[in-house]
């Protein structure tokens, strides 16, 4: 037994050690071209002016400053753009992940007439490119009063087809059994769902929370039609103002862009444990 | 919650405080109750404009303290039109707008501007540029008040300059012929070590750039009465030929054709190009980015005649506006001399007072460049005036952009190009 | 599919019939559970699409009245040769950027979920991109793309090669695009993966290895079925999302050089916004959405018959 399985134990792992090693520097580098973007925000950001346009640029940056953070600071209420940023994304992501947990949970639970109806129309609004609706989606908008209000970006988008979706997936493999028995048990609906069900869902509540999150924080065309008030901007609004055609100043464009990043990079941070378990039970087993 | 509080309070603040302006007033003079007004006006523009902007409102609320009036600020004149189109559909349109001269046909002929003719005084109009106040004028009515215009230029990389041993001319008539203009770039490329010759700023939708050079050769894109297409007349297509030949020959950088993001400033400050066609306007960036080399301002070329673009732009007051006699109030008092003059100054604009261009004015940025800009003003055909101020132009000019992208990137033929561009302006015009 | 959803199915009918008879759920609940998020798709999908098909049979320029065209706007849009390349644009941005958007992200799941060092840190570095909106990602990457003083085309020149036409070029804009896209949602489609090979039990492996099969077997007969689900997801999801960039051109390209990367949603904003033909645009964009819808059906059909998914 020995000597048969020592030949090929010590053959076979010292080729995987180095098919290993050699996935691993790939792997690397793949993740150092990866990050290079951002770096480059980052070096193109603390970047004196007079460097920015040279025709064949130094990768490591010669002088380090912080005039371009100190100019968008000092030109742009960018605090308050961080404000409302996160004003709108934090209670998007409260309306968005409470109304499609309730409804991915009916979805998978319930049996009614014209579910599948409806559960194939919400799907449909996934497909509907903005560009298509934002006129009349705007007159809506207009007619409700929410114009120029956080609650016109927050309203509008607080329904996400692509959520009720996941959230149904999700729910459909927790067992009926175990609703049932609460059931027999006397248990209201409201606490069968809030004391089996939610706490079953929380990979997936990460999930959500994840993406509508990262989804509000950067939306684009929307918010610009919605909010005119500079006062009123969100990040991207403010980072598209600065790019704006007459002189973009793109150290301060990308000092902007890093910023707008960084609450982004928190949440994912905080959350990523979570992300892969998340998606990992939505049923793509 | 906060947010509609304070609002509230703002709101109850300003009225008691007007409320009793109007008390003090009417012991001077009985003037009507002076209710408390909000106005919305729309811009873009970049710090110097803006700036410029928040002076002006300041300035008009001073004199009048029950109006306040907020600054809405967009990306790009192409953005703001996208904003103001879509909230003229929602009835929620600002109401003050700046626009260019381009687009007052268009927004006048849906009536989602206001005709300011019974409002303004008879002899305001002959105060004003003949050809920029027909430009504001829609069958025979003002619907907008010229602000300030603008136009085109060719800045000069002095450091490639004095290595090819150019001189720049000294007086508009000596300005050089199409040959001479093709002559120096290659002599920039070659003996001043310019990766490429020059650029042309005629990106997105500023495709009506080239519309100077057909002018300069003699060429026009609509007949005398705006009625039929002429660019296929062998004057338009020797100006697209040429502009083609820009790229063929490597002349200018493949990347400043229309339909791109290329901003050929950048190229300029960084030295890939040694002349740049570009506005006014440009002058502030270039003071502050272009630190290797010295830069000075030439005029256009010129070929059987001399030709410049009409850049610049108008106010008017939309047709949401709940306010309309203080919003036209408020466009009466940003267009008298003492306001344009300020606006001209500090963002580096030509006026369109006629009491104005007639002196020169301070520039405290660069006055010998505006002076070039200013003498190359004079050169705008009416005749181009007046094609780009047809209300369904932005049509045309989108179909422009596409077609001359196309000749430019793609090798479409002059003759192909120009009849594509006719036919849209067959179509736009008959409808 | 696994045997205890198979179970699971068969047990259903019986505990429902059952729910129903011992206990007096309103019949009313599940409706009124849906209705906030039904009120808000209502307001905010339904109601815009069913308007935008209306005045897809008018013309309408946004600022002025709106007026029936009947059929005119349909009938114009079938003899526009720039419709039809803007089609095909689509077409060929989501052929080239979606296959090799999930092959990388394939790839990068099976490496990653091996044991390595610093694999979670990995992990995130490659989703990272992710959550960078598009407007930041346009602007990073017409920033680097550009060919007189991007940082690509600098390291190029540095190590002796020439200027790369990237945003200028008909031919280059378009691979600009792809490596963009790929950049953008690799990450995605990684995690999903991930997902997906973290679910497909041991066991599996360890039989086939007793059976002597070789890694490379193992990944085609017993990996890549297994992940037929994630990629049904996945290859939805990214073909929709590529018959939707928008933001992303619009910063990089502009639609050009001359049509090549114009797209069916650059073409509907044009109409809409350049040359205030709503109507028109509105036409184009019902006839996209249809693609869309169909292109999905098929797909749900295809996957449905071959796995039962749903």
């Amino acid at each position: 037994m020995s000597g048969v399985t020592f030949e090929a134990g010590a053959r076979r792992p010292g080729t995987r050690r180095t098919g290993n090693v050699l996935i691993w520097i790939a792997v690397v580098l793949g993740a150092l071209a990866m990050i290079f973007p951002l770096y480059w925000m980052f070096a193109t950001a603390i970047r004196p002016r007079s460097e920015v346009f040279q025709p064949v640029v130094s990768l490591i940056p010669q002088v380090l400053t912080l005039e371009n953070f100190r100019n968008v600071a000092q030109r742009h209420p960018f605090l308050t753009w961080v404000m409302n940023s996160t004003f709108i994304a934090v209670i998007a992501v409260v309306i968005t992940v409470s109304a499609n947990l309730l409804c991915g949970y009916v979805f998978a639970k319930f049996r009614f007439p014209g579910r599948d109806i409806l559960f194939f129309a919400i799907l449909g609004a996934l497909m509907i490119p903005i560009q298509v609706i934002l006129v009349p989606e705007f007159l809506v908008t207009s007619w409700l009063g929410l114009l120029n209000s956080p609650w016109g970006v927050i309203l509008p988008r607080a329904a996400e087809a692509f959520g009720v979706f996941m959230v149904r997936q999700f729910m459909v493999s927790i067992p009926d059994e175990l609703i049932e028995a609460a059931r027999l048990d006397g248990a209201s609906e409201m606490r069968i769902f809030l004391r089996i069900v939610l706490p079953l869902s929380k990979p997936i509540i990460a999930v959500l929370v994840i993406f509508t999150f990262m989804w509000r924080w950067n939306d684009f065309a929307w918010p610009l039609v919605v909010l005119t008030d500079q006062e009123l901007f969100t990040l991207p609004l403010g980072l598209n103002l600065l790019r704006g055609e007459a002189n973009p100043d793109w150290g301060g464009v990308m000092a902007l862009a890093l910023i707008s990043l960084l609450p982004m990079l928190l949440i994912f941070l905080i959350f990523q444990r979570y992300l892969v378990q998340g998606i990992a039970s939505t049923g793509l087993k | 919650m906060t947010n509609v509080n304070g609002t509230g309070t703002a709101f109850s603040r300003r009225h008691i405080l007007g409320a009793g302006l109007a008390l003090s007033a009417a012991s001077v003079k009985p003037l009507r109750a002076q209710a408390p007004v909000s106005l919305n006006f729309a811009v873009w523009g970049n710090r110097a404009e803006e700036d410029a902007f928040r002076r002006l409102i300041a300035g008009y609320t001073a004199q009048n303290p029950h109006v306040s009036i907020r600054l809405e600020l967009s990306g790009s004149s192409g953005q703001l039109y996208q904003q103001v189109d879509t909230r003229l559909a929602g009835r929620q349109a600002p109401d003050l707008v700046r626009i260019q001269y381009q687009q007052v046909g268009r927004y006048a002929k849906a009536g989602a501007i206001v005709d300011l003719s019974g409002h303004l005084d008879g002899g305001l109009a002959a105060q004003f540029a003949p050809a920029l106040w027909k430009a504001v004028t829609y069958r025979d009515k003002a619907f907008a008040i010229p602000h300030h215009t603008d136009t085109l230029a060719v800045y000069c990389n002095m450091e490639m300059f004095r290595r090819a041993g150019i001189e720049l001319p000294r007086r508009l008539e000596d300005s050089w012929r199409w040959e001479e203009f093709i002559r120096i770039a290659r002599m920039l490329k070659d003996k001043a070590g310019a990766p490429f010759g020059f650029a042309c700023a005629w990106q997105n939708t500023a495709a009506y750039r080239f519309l100077p050079f057909l002018y300069q050769n003699g060429g026009k894109l609509l007949d005398e009465q705006l009625l039929q297409p002429q660019l296929s007349s062998k004057e338009g297509l020797e100006a697209i030929a040429w502009a083609q030949s820009w790229f063929a020959d490597k002349l200018v950088p493949p990347t400043t054709s229309i339909k791109t993001n290329e901003q050929t400033q950048n190229l300029f400050a960084n030295g890939t190009i040694g002349m740049l066609v570009h506005g006014d306007w440009q002058i502030p960036f270039l003071q502050d980015a272009m630190k290797q080399a010295e830069w000075q301002v030439t005029y256009m070329p010129r070929n059987v005649s001399m030709a410049s673009d009409l850049g610049g732009n108008c106010l008017a007051v939309t047709r949401d506006s709940k306010n309309r006699d203080v919003a036209i109030d408020f466009l009466r008092y940003a267009t008298n001399e003492a306001n344009m003059r300020d606006f001209c100054v500090a963002a580096g604009f030509l006026p369109v007072r006629r009491s104005l261009m007639d002196t020169k004015l301070e520039y405290p940025l660069r006055p010998d460049a505006m002076q070039v800009f200013v003498e190359q003003s004079r050169t705008i055909p009416d005749h181009l005036a007046a094609t780009v101020t047809l209300p369904d132009f932005s049509r045309i000019n989108t179909k422009l952009g596409e077609q001359l992208d196309l000749a430019f990137t793609s090798g479409q033929s002059p003759k192909d190009t120009a009849e594509n561009i006719e036919g849209t302006i067959r179509s736009v015009l008959k409808g | 599919m696994s045997d205890s959803a198979v179970m699971a199915s068969s047990v259903r009918p019986a505990t429902a019939a059952r729910t129903r008879r011992s206990f007096r759920r309103p019949w009313m609940l599940p409706y009124l559970l849906i209705t906030p998020n039904l009120l808000l798709f209502s307001a905010f999908s339904f109601f815009p699409l069913l308007y935008a098909f209306y005045i897809s049979f008018h013309d309408w320029s946004l600022i002025g009245e709106v007026t029936y065209a009947g059929l005119a706007n349909y009938r114009r849009l079938v003899a526009d040769t720039q419709f039809w390349h803007a089609l095909l644009n689509t077409a060929v941005y989501a052929v080239a950027s979606v296959p090799t958007t999930m092959a990388g992200g394939l790839l990068l799941a099976v490496a990653l979920n091996r044991r390595m060092p610093g694999r979670v840190f990995l992990r995130s570095v490659y989703f990272l991109p992710v959550v960078v909106s598009a407007v930041a990602t346009g602007i990073i990457a017409a920033w680097m793309f550009n060919e007189h003083y991007g940082v690509i085309n600098s390291l190029i020149v540095r190590l002796g090669g020439d200027r790369i036409p990237w945003l200028s070029s008909p031919a280059w804009a378009l691979p600009s695009l792809v490596i963009a896209t790929f950049w953008v949602r690799v990450g995605f489609c990684m995690v999903v993966y991930l997902a997906a090979l973290q679910s497909i039990p041991t066991l599996y492996y360890e039989a086939a290895t007793m059976d002597g099969a070789s890694p490379y077997r193992q990944f085609w007969k017993i990996t890549l079925p297994l992940l037929r689900p994630a990629t049904f997801l996945l290859l939805i999801l990214n073909v929709i999302h590529s018959f939707q960039v928008f933001d992303l051109i619009y910063v990089m390209t502009g639609g050009g050089p001359g049509f090549s990367t114009t797209m069916l949603v650059q073409y509907i904003y044009q109409s809409a916004f350049m040359t205030s033909e709503m109507g028109y645009a509105s036409a184009i964009g019902v006839v996209l959405y249809v693609i869309v819808l169909g292109f999905t059906i098929i797909q749900w059909r295809v996957s449905r018959q071959s796995e039962n998914v749903l």
